[in-house]
């Protein structure tokens, strides 16, 4: 009898208990206190980004490092600063590389992860929301999920449907998630963006007194991208807005050989006429204030790294051989200055001439900014890390519909007069090189078509998946049983 | 319980009469039972003859003659009066019959008994007699819950040492019994009219009869759970500076791991492991040496008067309030502690207050201590030039510098070896610290309320100069009593303690400086710049200059770095006695405590030297830390003690919540004007990129138990526990956890066949239990996230998930198993007690390395065995003991094996790590580094097996794992190649007294393990010729083919890799203290006069540097205690 007392007193102590044993932690935000406002939700979802514009991701890595070093975009010699001279030679057991590489894997898995347990708390909290920003934060976290495995998948998976890709990872869970085909993963990321889009067809973006300009611009008619009274709703092409979702799309369908869809999709930006061509002006001025070096208008998606700027302009892309560089004849060669391009205006902006002991060497400009916040130095626009620009889907438009007037038309605003002439795919990958130089995009491009990649010399290395299919991380194989 | 030898003892008239007398159906069964078993043999011849003898005395007769034993009643045969016998060659039973002819007797022959008993019963009624007393102990101090047997009840002094007895055998012995103090045995006649003072002694060692477990007071012999009591007393006498050094010499098991760095800095908090290490140090990132383990997780749990305290409330506790320590070890003893219990438990109950007229003790206690320099052995300036001059040092080819700047360096040197100057740069930062206690303890009151008012002031002064940890504290203890049976207490303590670290730095910066240095110039002024070599990169190459700063001069600055706190604690008790063995007792302790740490650098410090010029506002540097703890703690709990015929039960049921909270928060500033102004004011700002930081952590437990001991006629003893805990550190999916123990033994002494004079005392005991351990952080369980303050995105601040939070997680369980026995002989005048014990915990808390793709690379999970398997013995003895003199000697010996049984897979990533950096980081190179392998012992030292070094070429010889040789040295080839478990370690000792006059010899040892001597890795083969080194270094190094050496080549310059080379058998034994003491009584009043030495010799089998931040330090404490 004693026994089954005590026994019911323990019981009913412990089921009162259960609640008072449960401590929220102060100086650090569980999930569930984070959860409990819209704000954290909203806190989540910018955590995303601020996560992938880190140096190792697309704040540096991703944008401007392997991909392009493996592109062959730069000039790369024995005092090799960066250790990128055998991750060039497609040297894949270097440690540097390895490093790199895995840190990519880490790191935009753990933004999934983020964005994943985001996802497994929105829709219990819907009551939480104000406005559309349900809808919004719900359609931006599906769509970067997406964005980041598909960038995962044209990193460390063959471009073959039916080859093993990668984990498409959907769930906050340590469980391991099965590798998915190539194919399958495609589908999965098109199915989240394809939510992504119907859910974020409230974006504000979409609204015709939307307009975007450059955020120094003093006339309000001319930008109204930070017009809105909340942050949150403020500069939509920082986040992955409805016309990014398409471009992804667009991207993603093209990756799967899908060309009418992903034509579908680039013609809805190309036809929305909500990114406008960058004014020569803007592009060619001197003044550093006003001056617009990113092409940043015709932005549809990039990553806001104001705290690279400083990185790229005293070491990485520093004004001296010492600095990622490239030759001046690679540079000519890439931008064909002996023939079409003798005009490129990106040629002219992006790159500078100095002279050294080994001949002239071009330095990397076109992230050149003024990190001083006086106005009278800044640029006209933020620091960013390219995303998605316009011009892909003008490019993507052009391979679909076999159709070079859409080709034509970037180079025109490049200051190419001639229209192209010749295949239409070489001249398209020569294109897409100029105008993703230092973007980190090329080299998919490269990759999806199985095309040679030309290296400085302007000769070719054959296409191969032994280069295009970066090996998985080791932790990746051992404790997930790859 | 019947047989009894036929002298007229205490015990056999008492038990005859009982046996008589008392109307228990209990003993009636028993009689019966003895009835059938008349044996009705024929008895051997028995012959008596005499006249006018008593009763009593002819059966004393019979009895020798037949060696029965005769069983009767005092009473009945006395008022007989005497007889005349004479009887020849009968058997007993006719001897019997003739003896008892015409006496109203009846008896029986039961097995070899004789039972005699009065035809009428002649008991009218027992007389009852009421004596009461107070029992006290030799100050004078009446002593609460003494506990007093007589016969088979169980009595209690009150708070004030005051008792009460009904007693209705004049001849029972009443006992007297309290931890701490030596059992007393006294007799009713003993009373003046109905009063008896009782004073107890001191305890011999360790000579104690109640186990207090924190719930409940247990008696000893009667208890199967393995714990080890020592009075307050003991332990002064042991340390009177550490309660933990003291209780390491009672109980070698309860291990304070060495750690040659910081010596004997007052402020270095212990790292201590009871029975093995149960746990691995947590978090897999940094690179662990084996001699600097700083981790906590092997930490007991430290109960003070019912509530958990830090380690630093226990070292900073004033010895003189202790009133006895008492270390549980096994799972019977601790398992009423549950998820805290693990790593063992020690508790600590304080003095309380007695009433009576004010009394006023003063405790005073000067301590000196020196440092304790005698395994350094550096050179001095002469020899150090010359072994300069022998390395090379001023070799132009070897230096790449030209020959001329080499010479005029070294008679510039040589100029002031020749002018005198030998700097004793060791003696610089130390001292002979002399520290000072005085405390004072009023007590008084009457039955109802009593009071106790403590204060002390002690200075706890290092060796090293500057670096101390002074101690104010004041209590206050009130108890009041409402007729008996209703009792509150409270006690409140405010503690105040000033830590100071030594602005001199590390002492190893002085061991290593050129004795041919000067101090101070000829001003005076303490030189900062020394000496700066040069030497070239290459042939040709950039000059590279090594600049030798003092580290003198930064003891001249306004530098401080102070870590002060000040704490209230008060305790407040309720208890109820519903009924006689009932009790309810209600407690509340409530902690509060603020520390703050102040660490400035002065601009002027040698660590800014090198700034550039540009970072000249950037010198100097404050770093402020507070920590808010408060600690809420309540328990309550039923005591229910009871005798019931041959049933013994002490049971306790409760329940106990403690809150955690401690809120932390820091910054630095930098950039300070100069040296004067050393407030935080003064300060630029903050360091580049750096912000403030904060942790909150917060913690709650809620547990409820059951304990209880029960005992069958004193002989067959159970013990059993069963907790269940709840604990916010746990995974929301495992919120509570059940822990049990169980206990059985067996008093073979008590059995009624059990007939061996020598022994007088044999008990077996078996534990086996399950308890727990959740040392860790509290939000490991949980997902948590931080906002990433450093980089705003332009819509926003974002958040990011920081790790995977196991919702599974939960504690770390330890299954352990004891046995052992306890041996008294000789009336327990050697007492031996071996133990065997087997521990094996479960689920360590590991990092798990996972698949990067599930977004993170490790989580915790609860993955990994440790097991623990060692004997304990221990052996006392009392080789002399009467009025005037006594002598008792002990030893203690523990033997203690670890290996760990299963690790998870980051471990085996950590090894990895730890490979590489031992191959590539000049750090780590020379340093056995820890490394988890299954199988492998936690102690295990790692490294490549060397053959020493090859007498052809001076290189050393390296075994490979598949046994071939090499000279290169290979990570992949590190294997197990000592262990430093000891393979026993132990105390032993003795106690003298003479009349008032006491003196106690510990030692300490361990021999058995193994040592990497680093001293001759660092400091005799690596040895930097540019500063001072171990005088080893002259001893032979390989030269020339042909020379055996132990040293490899004197050409070699490069790191020493770790091999077994320097692996050494280490074997110690320390005098760990000399105890005098006198009592001294003047007009009344009782004064003590005691010195205690620490640490005075110590004799090592390797020749290691000790103490390499901090020295050690031997001491010698006077102490003084008056009463008035």
């Amino acid at each position: 009898m004693r026994l089954f007392i005590t026994t019911l007193i323990l019981t009913l102590t412990f089921t009162s208990c259960k609640k008072w044993l449960d401590i929220q932690p102060e100086s650090e935000i569980s999930d569930e206190v984070l959860y409990s406002t819209e704000e954290g939700f909203q806190e989540a979802l910018v955590g995303v980004y601020t996560k992938c514009s880190q140096e190792q991701l697309y704040g540096k890595e991703l944008t401007v490092g392997t991909p392009e070093v493996l592109a062959q975009n730069y000039t790369l010699t024995d005092n090799d600063k960066y250790n990128y001279l055998k991750t060039s030679k497609y040297v894949y057991t270097d440690a540097d590389f390895i490093n790199r590489k895995d840190q990519i894997w880490v790191g935009l898995y753990n933004a999934i992860a983020n964005c994943n347990l985001l996802l497994a708390n929105i829709d219990s909290k819907r009551k939480l929301f104000t406005g559309n920003n349900y809808a919004l934060i719900k359609g931006e976290a599906l769509a970067l999920r997406a964005y980041l495995h598909f960038d995962l998948l044209r990193m460390f998976a063959p471009v073959t449907a039916t080859a093993t890709g990668i984990p498409y990872v959907t769930k906050y869970s340590k469980d391991i998630t099965p590798m998915s085909t190539v194919g399958a993963v495609l589908d999965s990321a098109i199915n989240d963006l394809t939510k992504a889009k119907e859910l974020l067809t409230i974006d504000p973006i979409l609204s015709a007194s939307y307009v975007i300009g450059y955020p120094t611009e003093k006339d309000t008619t001319l930008n109204t991208e930070e017009s809105s009274p909340q942050l949150f709703l403020q500069n939509r092409r920082h986040r992955l807005n409805y016309y990014a979702v398409c471009g992804t799309l667009a991207r993603v369908y093209l990756y799967k050989n899908d060309k009418a869809n992903a034509l579908t999709n680039a013609l809805e930006v190309i036809n929305s006429h909500k990114f406008p061509w960058t004014n020569n002006s803007d592009f060619l001025a001197v003044d550093d204030d006003k001056k617009d070096r990113i092409l940043y208008k015709e932005l549809l998606f990039g990553w806001y790294i104001p705290t690279m700027a400083t990185t790229y302009k005293n070491s990485f892309f520093l004004i001296s051989t010492s600095g990622i560089h490239l030759s001046e004849y690679a540079g000519q060669s890439i931008y064909e200055t002996g023939g079409a391009g003798a005009d490129d205006l990106r040629y002219k902006e992006w790159l500078v001439s100095s002279s050294g002991t080994a001949g002239n060497t071009l330095n990397v400009v076109k992230y050149l900014h003024n990190t001083d916040n006086t106005a009278d130095d800044a640029n006209l626009h933020y620091m960013m890390a390219p995303a998605i620009r316009l011009s892909e889907m003008y490019y993507i438009a052009a391979e679909c519909s076999n159709n070079a007037d859409y080709l034509n038309t970037v180079r025109t605003h490049r200051g190419i007069g001639s229209p192209v002439t010749g295949d239409l795919i070489t001249e398209l990958v020569k294109e897409c090189r100029k105008e993703w130089y230092a973007e980190g995009q090329i080299f998919y491009m490269y990759k999806r078509l199985n095309h040679d990649i030309i290296n400085q010399n302007g000769g070719s290395i054959p296409a191969s998946d032994k280069i295009f299919v970066l090996p998985l991380p080791n932790d990746e194989i051992l404790y997930g049983g790859r | 319980m019947l047989l009894l030898k036929s002298t007229k003892s205490m015990h056999f008239n008492h038990w005859a009469k009982n046996f008589i007398s008392r109307k228990s159906l209990c003993n009636r069964v028993s009689l019966l039972l003895v009835l059938i078993f008349v044996s009705i043999q024929t008895y051997a011849q028995v012959t008596i003859s005499a006249k006018n003898i008593s009763l009593d005395q002819a059966f004393d007769q019979l009895s020798n003659q037949t060696g029965y034993t005769f069983f009767y009643n005092n009473k009945d045969i006395r008022k007989l009066g005497k007889v005349d016998v004479a009887i020849k060659n009968a058997s007993l039973e006719t001897a019997m019959g003739q003896l008892l002819k015409g006496l109203p007797l009846n008896w029986h022959i039961v097995d070899k008994t004789v039972v005699i008993r009065a035809t009428t019963p002649t008991h009218v009624q027992d007389t009852v007699r009421e004596i009461s007393g107070i029992v006290r102990n030799k100050l004078n101090e009446p002593l609460p819950r003494v506990s007093i047997r007589v016969v088979n009840e169980v009595y209690q002094t009150n708070n004030e040492g005051e008792f009460k007895l009904k007693i209705t055998d004049e001849d029972a012995p009443i006992s007297f019994s309290f931890i701490g103090y030596q059992s007393a045995t006294y007799r009713v006649s003993q009373a003046r009219n109905g009063k008896l003072n009782v004073v107890l002694d001191d305890a011999k060692i360790g000579l104690n009869e109640v186990v207090v477990n924190g719930y409940q007071e247990i008696h000893r012999d009667n208890y199967t759970g393995t714990a080890v009591v020592v009075s307050g007393e003991r332990l002064k006498e042991l340390s009177p500076q550490n309660v933990l050094q003291g209780l390491q010499v009672v109980d070698p098991s309860f291990k304070i791991l060495n750690n040659n760095f910081n010596g004997s800095n007052p402020n270095s908090m212990p790292v201590i492991n009871v029975r093995g290490s149960s746990a691995l140090p947590t978090g897999s990132d940094g690179i662990l040496r084996r001699d600097n383990i700083t981790s906590s997780v092997n930490l007991p749990a430290f109960i003070l008067d019912g509530y958990e305290v830090s380690l630093e409330k226990v070292i900073d506790l004033d010895m003189n309030r202790i009133a006895s320590v008492t270390l549980l070890k096994d799972a019977a003893a601790t398992a009423i502690y549950g998820s805290r219990a693990a790593n063992g438990v020690l508790v600590i109950t304080t003095k309380v207050p007695a009433n009576g007229k004010l009394q006023v003790t003063y405790n005073h206690e000067t301590n000196i201590n020196g440092p304790d320099l005698t395994d350094y052995h550096v050179l001095n300036a002469s020899q150090k030039l010359q072994y300069e001059q022998q390395a090379g040092v001023y070799d132009g080819v070897q230096q790449k510098v030209p020959q001329d700047a080499l010479d005029e360096l070294y008679y510039k040197k040589l100029m002031n070896v020749v002018g005198g100057v030998n700097t004793y740069w060791l003696s610089q930062p130390l001292r002979t610290a002399v520290g000072q206690k005085h405390g004072v303890y009023l007590q008084g009151g009457e039955e109802h309320f009593r009071y106790g008012i403590d204060l002390r002031y002690q200075t706890r002064p290092g060796v090293m100069k500057g670096s101390s940890r002074d101690q104010y504290s004041g209590g206050m203890n009130f108890s009041y009593n409402l007729s008996n049976r209703i009792k509150f207490q409270n006690e409140l303590t405010i503690t105040q303690v000033k830590a100071k670290e030594s602005p001199y730095g590390s002492f190893a910066d002085y061991v290593k400086t050129n004795p041919y240095y000067r101090m101070t110039d000829d001003e005076g002024m303490t030189i900062r710049e020394l000496e700066t070599w040069s030497d070239r990169n290459g042939d040709g190459g950039a000059y590279q200059y090594d600049h030798v700063l003092s580290a003198l001069y930064n003891s001249t600055l306004s530098s401080f770095n102070n870590n002060n706190y000040a704490e209230i604690i008060d305790n407040f008790a309720a208890e109820f006695e519903v009924t006689k063995g009932l009790r309810i007792r209600g407690q509340m302790s409530l902690t509060s405590r603020q520390t703050n740490g102040d660490n400035f650098l002065s601009p002027l410090a040698n660590q800014f030297y090198f700034y550039a010029a540009s970072e000249t506002d950037q010198k100097g540097s404050y770093t402020s830390n507070r920590t808010k703890e408060t600690y809420w703690d309540g328990n309550i709990r039923l005591n229910y003690v009871k005798q019931l015929h041959d049933h013994s039960i002490n049971l306790v049921a409760g329940a106990n919540i403690r809150t955690e909270l401690s809120d932390y928060a820091s910054f630095t500033a930098v950039g300070f004007p100069n040296d004067r102004f050393t407030s935080v004011g003064f300060a630029k700002g903050y360091a580049e990129n750096a912000r403030p930081s904060s942790n909150i952590e917060k913690s709650r437990l809620f547990g409820d138990f059951v304990s209880t001991n029960y005992s069958y006629k004193d002989r067959y003893l159970m013990d059993a526990t069963v907790r269940t805990d709840g604990s916010s550190k746990f995974g929301t999916d495992k919120r509570l956890a059940p822990f049990w123990s169980l206990g059985v033994g067996w008093n073979l002494h008590k059995e009624a066949w059990f007939n061996n004079t020598a022994i007088s005392q044999l008990r077996l005991r078996f534990t086996t239990g399950l308890t727990g351990s959740v040392q860790f952080s509290p939000y490991l369980s949980r997902t948590t996230y931080t906002y990433d303050q450093t980089n705003w995105y332009s819509s926003g601040i974002g958040a990011t998930v920081d790790n995977y939070g196991n919702k599974n997680l939960g504690w770390q369980k330890t299954r352990s198993t004891d046995l052992g026995f306890d041996l008294g002989l000789f009336n327990d005048r050697i007492f031996l007690s071996p133990r065997v014990y087997y521990k094996l915990t479960k689920d360590l808390l590991a990092d798990i390395s996972i698949a990067p793709s599930t977004g993170f690379s490790s989580y915790k999970e609860n993955l990994g065995d440790m097991e623990n398997r060692g004997i304990e013995l221990s052996l006392r003895a009392v080789v002399v003991q009467n009025k005037e003199w006594s002598v008792n000697v002990y030893a203690n010996l523990v033997h203690n094996t670890n290996k760990i049984v299963r690790i998870s897979n980051s471990l085996e990533a950590y090894n990895n790590k730890v490979n590489q950096e031992q191959a590539n980081n000049d750090k780590y190179k020379g340093v056995p580094l820890l490394r988890y392998k299954e199988g492998q012992s936690y102690d295990a030292i790692y490294a490549v097996r060397s053959l020493g070094i090859d007498p052809q070429n001076g290189k050393e010889i390296f075994v490979k794992q598949n046994g071939t040789l090499t000279y290169q040295w290979d990570a992949r080839d590190v294997r197990v190649v000592g262990d430093a478990t000891p393979f026993a370690q132990g105390s032993f000792g003795g106690t003298f007294h003479y009349r008032k006059f006491m003196m106690s010899v510990n030692f300490q040892t361990e021999f058995g393990g193994d040592m990497y001597n680093q001293t001759l890795v660092d400091r005799v083969e690596n040895a930097n010729p540019r500063y001072n080194v171990d005088s080893r270094v002259f001893a032979e190094k390989w030269k020339q083919p042909g020379d055996k050496t132990f040293y490899k080549s004197i050409t070699d310059w490069g790191q020493t890799q770790v091999s077994s080379r320097f692996i050494q058998p280490n074997n110690v034994l320390s005098l760990q203290s000399i105890y005098c003491s006198y009592d001294l009584r003047v007009t009344k009043r009782m004064v003590r006069l005691g010195m205690t030495a620490n640490d005075i010799l110590r004799w090592s089998s390797v020749e290691q540097e000790r103490g390499i931040d901090y020295p050690f330090a031997r001491s010698i404490t006077f102490s003084l205690q008056a009463q008035f």
